[in-house]
């Protein structure tokens, strides 16, 4: 600024000097061409500065972009009151830097932290490549981490907290000196508060939604508290037994797939067997049906015949006793299938003579005899 | 003369923006400011703003960030019961009096926060050493104090900032990592194992005993539903006797006939199949064979 000062000065001379010169015009051409050269470069530095001024107010512009919100500063100080100092997106202006500041605030936008206590000392490369250092039988403090449950074993978790700056956002940004650091520790706290009063195996099975729901309780809590001004998105949990005793751990979860073996086979033979013995029921409830439906036709068949025979019987029952009696005989003994007729005396007839006699011609046996 | 209005008006901005460049300041939203006059603390601002001071041998500005910072401490303490616990904590604090703070600082926030630590070690051993292990991990609700140990720690802090006169309020405190010695570590672990140990045959003696159960209840239930089958299968057969109990109404017509209808009938199904009958001469008709005496008189 100082150098356009100065070039100003020389400039403005020739003007005074002029309205004298016209009759001297012929005599002095140098002074004239002098003139002419300090005119046409006060033209060129008007010309700059105007340029100049120009820049200056044109890099006042801004944009808010779709998920910001931004606040003007004016020396340092907000410029509006209240919800009303928040401008939204689109293009703005302020005074360069001295007057106006711009402070944007990133209202919309998913941050995440991660939480830095709890898991062993490792890092992503190692865990991708399968390269961690394999697990030791303590856990050394100043290198691994590790969270206390409530009945005093050790477990590891980690999370990924995914969050964004509640509106107006004022608070984020302008209250702390470091606030995602804060975000950080009061999700490490929250961890650290949740597993305080949980069991291990209630942590890593029996319970493991309930944990994240007191993490998250916890963590709102911590943040309402400390008016960190964001809204939790989401909580990713990871839980795993101390490395150490990963085969311990394994050997429960193994116990209790056996467990669910056997249950599972004492329920299948369960419902076999009550189904087999209803199926038995049901047919010996059928038999017995059909035993009484037999009876009652049989029966009912018998006296349909006695009704019929009884005329005949009561006319003469000796001569229907006798007749009736030798046609039944003749019936079974025609339908017997060997008859042997015993002379007098003979008290002795062998039966069954088949059967040794194919013994000895079985092939099989044949074989056996070489 | 028209251009020297112009330029006389520039070069006094020009001389505008110089002189402010000595005595004008500005305090951000989120800083107070103190101005001294040759050393010594005059004027406090509090309010965002630009603001007047005279050129900087005379006065000097300090400003001092109102934001709330935070730090970290790492400790081991002994629980009243004999624990030896890594207790880390975290801590929100801020500068609430700055013309107190100044001078006890001399504006510095990382001396501030030094002297802060300091008082965090203090609260260490004079809060957590009066309770007890299970007051920091328990799976009793009723017992556990973890909130009120942070909310003891920080009233304590609160309280020695304040006496010291260091013009910083703590915000708030919270625990951050609770944490064994690595000794205690190893004991943990054996202890883990063999509580998984009795775990695993517990687990198996519970399944075994389940499954037992299972089966026997299955075997009761089966034979109670035979059983009741079998009496109501006696029953319908009851039913039935009871039935053609009614048809043997009519042979009581002629009990004799229906006597010997009966017995006719069993002969005939008794023989029915696959029968091989043995018979003596003697028997009907058989007898005619040698006896010519059956022959009947009436043939004659």
């Amino acid at each position: 600024m100082t150098t356009d000062g100065i070039k100003l000065t020389p400039s403005r001379r020739p003007a005074p000097v002029e309205p004298p010169t016209p009759p001297e015009v012929p005599d002095d051409s140098s002074s004239q061409a002098l003139s002419d050269a300090l005119r046409s470069s006060f033209a060129i530095v008007r010309v700059l500065m105007i340029g100049l001024v120009l820049l200056f107010l044109a890099s006042g512009f801004f944009t808010v972009g779709p998920q910001e919100k931004a606040v003007k500063l004016r020396f340092g100080r907000p410029v509006g009151e209240g919800e009303q100092m928040l401008l939204g997106p689109g293009p703005h202006w302020a005074f360069p830097y001295p007057i106006d500041e711009v402070v944007k605030i990133p209202v919309g936008v998913m941050q995440s932290v991660q939480s830095s206590v709890g898991w062993y000392a490792t890092t992503r490369a190692q865990e991708a490549s399968n390269t961690e250092p394999p697990p030791g039988p303590s856990l050394n403090p100043a290198r691994d981490s590790y969270l206390l449950t409530g009945d005093a074993n050790i477990i590891h978790v980690r999370g990924n907290l995914a969050y964004r700056i509640k509106e107006p956002g004022l608070q984020y940004v302008f209250n702390f000196a470091n606030a995602s650091n804060l975000v950080q520790n009061a999700f490490n706290s929250a961890l650290v508060f949740a597993a305080s009063r949980y069991a291990v195996d209630d942590v890593l099975t029996r319970d493991f939604g309930g944990f994240r729901e007191l993490v998250q309780r916890r963590l709102t809590q911590l943040i309402d508290r400390q008016q960190l001004g964001i809204v939790v998105d989401q909580i990713d949990l990871e839980r795993i037994p101390p490395r150490f005793l990963k085969e311990q751990f394994n050997a429960v979860g193994e116990a209790e797939a056996r467990r669910g073996k056997l249950l599972n086979e004492a329920r299948n033979y369960e419902s076999q067997a009550i189904n087999n013995a209803r199926a038995a029921a049901t047919a010996r409830k059928a038999a017995a049906e059909g035993d009484r439906a037999r009876l009652i036709a049989s029966v009912a068949a018998e006296a349909e015949r006695f009704n019929h025979l009884l005329p005949q019987y009561r006319s003469n029952p000796e001569l229907f006793r006798r007749q009736y009696q030798s046609e039944t005989v003749n019936r079974v003994w025609t339908s017997a299938q060997e008859k042997w007729i015993l002379p007098p005396g003979q008290r002795r007839i062998e039966l069954d003579r088949q059967p040794p006699r194919l013994r000895t011609l079985s092939p099989l046996k044949v074989e056996e005899g070489h | 003369m028209k251009y020297n209005s112009v330029t006389i008006g520039i070069g006094a901005v020009l001389v505008l923006i110089f002189a402010s460049w000595f005595l004008v300041f500005q305090v951000r939203t989120t800083e107070v400011a103190v101005v001294t006059t040759f050393g010594r603390p005059t004027r406090d601002i509090e309010k965002a703003g630009a603001y007047l001071k005279w050129p900087p041998p005379i006065q000097k500005v300090h400003k001092v960030d109102q934001r709330i910072h935070n730090f970290e401490s790492f400790e081991q303490v002994l629980t009243s019961d004999g624990y030896n616990l890594l207790l880390s904590v975290y801590v929100g604090w801020s500068i609430n009096d700055p013309k107190m703070f100044f001078p006890r600082f001399g504006g510095s926030e990382s001396k501030a926060q030094a002297s802060l630590e300091g008082l965090v070690r203090n609260a260490y051993s004079g809060v957590v050493g009066r309770h007890p292990f299970a007051h920091f991990v328990s799976t009793d609700e009723k017992e556990l104090k973890f909130a009120e140990i942070e909310n003891e720690m920080l009233q304590r802090i609160q309280a020695d900032a304040q006496a010291n006169k260091y013009g910083v309020q703590i915000k708030f405190l919270g625990i951050k990592k609770l944490g064994l010695p690595e000794s205690v570590t190893k004991l943990v672990f054996e202890r883990m194992q063999s509580e998984r140990q009795v775990l695993v045959s517990e687990i198996q003696a519970r399944g075994e005993s389940e499954a037992a159960n299972i089966r026997s209840a299955a075997e009761l239930a089966s034979a109670k539903l035979l059983a009741d089958a079998e009496a109501e299968a006696t029953r319908i057969r009851g039913l039935g006797d009871l039935e053609a109990a009614k048809s043997y109404e009519v042979f009581k017509q002629e009990p004799a006939l229906a006597t010997f209808l009966l017995q006719l009938g069993a002969l005939e199904s008794f023989l029915k199949e696959r029968t091989t009958l043995v018979l003596d001469l003697d028997t009907s008709p058989l007898n005619l064979l040698k006896d010519r005496s059956a022959i009947p008189k009436a043939g004659k």
